[in-house]
C-alpha cells in the first residue's frame, strides 16, 4: 500500500495510519456502514467515506448499499477474492475459527473458551454455528465457502480419520471426524493434528519461513510436534509422526491418556506442571502459571524451567534423528520467553550430537496462539480445487 | 522474547554477569535462577520442595527446611500436604445463610466463598435457590439468618448501594438497559459526569470507550442506542456497567441464556478477561457447558442447600449432572479406588 519512505507526522503517514485503523476496524467486526466505521474508528465521516473509496479502488474492501433504521447506508465489509475457506482449532480447552478468501486474507475470526474433555457432538456443532454467523456477519452466500480444515489436538489416523489412540481426546474418539463436519456443513473437509498445522503455519509465515527442516513444537496443555521437512509436513505412514508428548521419559512414571507409562506429556505437560503448584498455589490455569511466572513467582519459574528440561532431553533426541535446521516452540509456554527457551536450548545442546557448527538453534515462534487456525487456512487453501465456470464472482469486481 | 540461542559464548556471558552480581532484571528480582543447574551441575534432589513448596525466600533456614519436620508439622496440624489447594483468602464468604419467602426456605444454611481471580458457578435446577444466592449478596434480598463477610469481617447489606460501596456489582438476568438510550448513557445511567451543572458528554464518551477496550467488549459505537445491538453486545454492555464502578466481585446471572453461539463466545471470553484482570466472578447458569469451559469451582445448590462444591478439575461433567439432579450429595464423587495424583517430581530421573 505505502509508497516511498514514510515520515512520522506527516500527512502521508497519518493518511496510512488512518487506512490501517479502518482496515483492523472492519476485519475486528466482520461488516459494518461508514456511520458505525466512522463511530467505531473516532474519524470523520468525510474522511471515512474518502478513505473508504480509496480502499474500495484498491480492492481491499468492498461496499453494498443497505439501510439501518430506514435510512440509507453503506455496507463495508473487506473484499473476498473468489471465494472462502474456514480454519478451526479445536486445542484441549479453546476453540478457534476463522475464515479467509482465497488470497489467504483472515476476513473475520472468533474464539470460544471449552470445557476439559470436550466432546465431539457440541464441539462440531458449535464450530458450525460459529462459521454460519461469521458468513452472515460477512455477508456471504453458503457456496462461497469452498474449502474447511480442522485442527485436532491428538493424533489421527490417516486411514479411518478418525483419532489414532483412543483415550487421548476422550470425547472424540472412534469418530471419522471429517465426515461428521461436512454433515453439518456440506463443504469439504480436511483434518489435520493441530500441531503439524502449526508447523505449516510458522514455516510458510512465521519463525520458520527461511529454514528447509524445521521441528514446530507445541507446549500447551499437552505437547506435539509437526515436522516440516522440505517444505512438506511430515505425517508417517499411519499419520501418528511427532507425537513427542508421548515418548517415553520416565518408565516408571504415571499411566498416561494412551495406555502407556511415563510420557513426556505426564511428566513435564501443563497438567504436571500445575498438579505440582496445587499444594502451595492453590488450582491455576496454565494462563496463570504463565502470567505468575512473569510477574517473577519462583515457584513457577521453576516448574517452567523443570518442565523445559524433561523436554529438552526427548527434543534432543528428535534433533539426533532429523537433524533440523531449526526448532520453533509454539504454544502457551512459548509465551513465557527465555524462561522456558534458555533450559530448553541448554538441556538440547547438551544432548544433541555435538558437531564443529552452532547449537541447534531454538526460537520462540511468531504466530502465537493463532499458529495452528493460520495452518488449517493455509491447509484448507492447498486443498482447494474449482473449476473456474462456477466461482462466484469476486464482490470488489 | 525471540532471542535466539546465545551458543555457549553467550552461555558464559550469561553466567559472568550472575556471578559479578550484575544481572539483568530478571535476576535481579529472582535471586535463586535456575542457572546452576542449567550450567549441567547435577540437580540436588529438594524433597522438601514436595512438602512446602518450593517457595526459597518464604522458607526460613531452620526447621521449615528441614524436610521431615516440615511434614511432621503439617501431619500434626492435620493438613495433608498433597492434593489439598491452598485455599485462598475469600473476598466474600457466606456462612449459613437461610433465606424464608413465607413458608417456602429459597435458601437453607448455605455457605460460599469467592475468592479474587477466580470464576465460582452457582449450578442447579429450576428453584434451587441460585438467584436468591446471588440477590442476598448484591443487596436484594435480606437473609433471615447467616452472616456475610467481606474480607473476614462480618457486614450487613442492606441494599444494592451497599452493596457496591463493598465492591459488588451483580449483572441481573433482565440486564436492566434502556433501549432508547444509547451506549454512553447506559453506562453512565444514574452515575452521569456532570461539567459546569451539565452533561460532560465528551469525557463520558471517552471514558466509555476506553473503558469497552479495557474489558474487551466488541461494540462498534459507544453512540448506538442499546435497542440495536444484539444479545451478546447488550450483554457486554451490562456488565461493562457493573465494571465501571471497580467492583472486586461481579454477579451474573444467566450471562448466556438466550445468546447465539458468537455471543455466547463474545460473553465468555470477557468472564474470563474479567477473572485474568483479578476479579472475582460469580456466574449462574445452567449451561454446564458454558460452566465447565470458563469456572475455576462449581457449588451445587439443590432445593435451597449446598449440594456439594468442588475445584472444576476434580470433577466430571457426570459429576455435576449427579449433584444437581441429586443423585449423589457431595463433590467430588468418591471413587472405590483412589486414584494417585500425578505429581511432578524433576528429580525422579536422577534416583531412577
Amino acid at each position: 500500500m505505502a509508497s516511498g519512505p514514510l515520515v512520522f507526522g506527516s500527512q502521508t503517514s497519518l493518511r496510512e495510519a488512518n487506512r490501517a485503523r479502518i482496515v483492523e476496524t472492519i476485519k475486528s467486526f466482520g461488516g459494518l456502514t461508514q456511520v458505525e466505521l466512522a463511530d467505531a474508528t473516532g474519524l470523520s465521516s468525510a474522511t471515512v467515506s474518502i478513505i473508504v473509496k480509496e480502499l474500495v479502488h484498491a480492492g481491499i474492501v468492498a461496499t453494498r448499499s443497505t439501510s439501518r433504521n430506514g435510512r440509507r447506508a453503506i455496507h463495508v465489509t473487506l473484499a473476498r477474492r473468489l471465494g472462502l475457506v474456514a480454519g478451526i482449532h479445536f486445542s484441549r480447552r479453546y476453540l478457534r475459527v476463522a475464515l479467509a478468501d482465497l488470497s489467504g486474507e483472515i476476513v473475520a475470526e472468533h474464539g470460544l473458551p471449552l470445557s476439559s474433555d470436550h466432546r465431539a457432538d457440541t464441539g462440531l456443532d458449535r464450530a458450525a454455528l460459529l462459521i454460519t454467523d461469521m458468513m452472515t456477519s460477512i455477508e456471504a452466500e453458503r457456496e462461497e465457502l469452498l474449502q474447511v480444515c480442522l485442527g485436532l489436538s491428538a493424533p489421527l489416523s490417516s486411514a479411518t480419520g478418525a483419532i489414532y489412540t483412543p483415550g487421548i481426546l476422550r470425547g472424540w474418539d472412534g469418530l471419522d471426524i471429517a465426515a461428521a463436519l461436512e454433515q453439518r456443513l456440506h463443504v469439504p473437509v480436511l483434518i489435520d493434528n493441530d500441531a503439524n498445522l502449526g508447523a505449516l503455519a510458522e514455516c510458510r509465515a512465521g519463525a520458520g519461513r527461511e529454514s528447509r527442516m524445521v521441528v514446530y513444537l507445541n507446549v500447551n496443555e499437552g505437547i506435539g510436534a509437526g515436522l516440516y521437512l522440505n517444505g512438506d509436513i511430515v505425517r508417517g505412514a499411519t499419520g501418528a509422526a511427532g507425537e513427542i508428548g508421548h515418548m517415553s521419559s520416565d518408565e516408571n512414571g504415571p499411566i498416561c491418556y494412551c495406555g502407556n507409562r511415563g510420557c513426556l506429556e505426564m511428566v513435564a505437560g501443563s497438567r504436571a506442571m500445575l498438579e505440582s503448584l496445587r499444594p502451595t498455589h492453590g488450582d491455576l490455569r496454565l494462563s496463570d502459571l504463565v502470567a505468575k511466572a512473569h510477574e517473577g513467582d519462583p515457584g513457577c519459574r521453576r516448574v517452567i524451567g523443570d518442565s523445559a528440561r524433561r523436554i529438552g532431553i526427548a527434543l534432543a533426541q528428535v534433533c539426533n534423528i532429523l537433524d533440523p535446521e531449526r526448532v520453533v516452540v509454539g504454544g502457551a509456554i512459548a509465551a513465557t520467553g527465555d524462561l522456558f527457551l534458555d533450559p530448553l536450548r541448554v538441556v538440547t545442546a547438551r544432548h544433541t550430537l555435538p558437531g564443529e557448527g552452532p547449537s541447534i538453534d531454538i526460537v520462540a515462534g511468531c504466530l502465537g496462539e493463532r499458529a495452528e487456525v493460520t495452518g488449517a487456512i493455509f491447509a484448507a487453501l492447498g486443498a482447494v480445487t474449482v473449476p473456474a465456470g462456477t466461482l462466484p464472482l469476486a464482490r470488489s469486481a | 522474547m525471540t532471542t535466539r540461542d546465545p551458543g555457549d559464548a553467550g552461555l558464559v556471558r550469561r553466567h559472568l554477569r550472575l556471578i559479578s552480581g550484575s544481572g539483568s532484571d530478571e535476576a535481579a528480582h529472582h535471586p535463586v535462577t535456575e542457572s546452576d543447574e542449567i550450567e549441567g551441575l547435577v540437580p540436588t534432589p529438594r524433597v522438601y520442595s514436595r512438602v512446602t513448596g518450593p517457595s526459597w525466600e518464604a522458607n526460613p533456614p531452620g526447621r521449615a527446611s528441614n524436610p521431615l519436620a516440615a511434614y511432621a508439622d503439617e501431619l500434626a496440624r492435620g493438613t495433608p500436604p498433597f492434593a489439598t489447594p491452598r485455599p485462598r483468602r475469600p473476598i466474600i464468604a457466606l456462612r449459613q445463610i437461610s433465606v424464608g419467602f413465607g413458608g417456602v426456605h429459597a435458601l437453607d444454611q448455605v455457605d460460599l466463598d469467592v475468592a479474587e481471580h477466580e470464576v465460582v458457578a452457582v449450578v442447579g435446577e429450576n428453584a434451587a435457590g441460585k438467584s436468591t444466592l446471588a440477590k442476598v449478596i448484591a443487596g436484594v434480598v435480606q437473609p433471615s439468618s447467616g452472616v456475610i463477610e467481606v474480607d473476614g469481617a462480618p457486614v450487613t447489606i442492606t441494599d444494592p448501594g451497599m452493596a457496591r460501596r463493598l465492591g459488588i456489582a451483580m449483572v441481573f438476568q433482565e440486564l436492566a438497559l434502556a433501549d432508547n438510550l444509547d451506549v454512553t448513557a447506559n453506562l453512565f445511567l444514574g452515575q452521569e459526569r456532570l461539567h459546569h451543572g451539565l452533561l460532560n458528554v465528551l469525557e463520558m464518551e471517552e471514558t466509555a470507550r476506553r473503558h469497552l477496550n479495557k474489558i474487551g467488549a466488541r461494540i462498534t459505537s459507544v453512540r448506538t442506542p442499546v435497542g440495536q445491538l444484539s444479545g451478546g453486545q447488550r450483554q457486554s454492555i451490562a456488565i461493562a456497567r457493573a465494571m465501571l464502578g471497580e467492583p472486586r466481585v461481579i454477579l451474573l446471572d444467566e450471562p448466556t441464556s438466550s445468546l447465539s453461539i458468537t455471543q455466547t463466545a463474545e460473553v465468555l471470553n470477557l468472564i474470563q478477561r474479567l477473572r485474568d484482570l483479578g476479579r472475582a466472578v460469580v456466574l449462574i447458569s445452567h449451561n454446564l457447558g458454558d460452566v465447565r469451559a470458563v469456572a475455576d469451582r462449581v457449588v451445587v445448590l439443590r432445593h435451597g442447600q449446598n449440594n456439594g462444591s468442588a475445584a472444576m478439575s476434580d470433577v466430571s461433567y457426570e459429576d455435576i449432572v449427579a449433584a444437581v439432579t441429586g443423585a449423589v450429595s457431595t463433590l467430588p464423587v468418591p471413587r472405590q479406588t483412589a486414584t494417585p495424583r500425578v505429581s511432578f517430581t524433576p528429580s525422579q530421573a536422577a534416583e531412577g
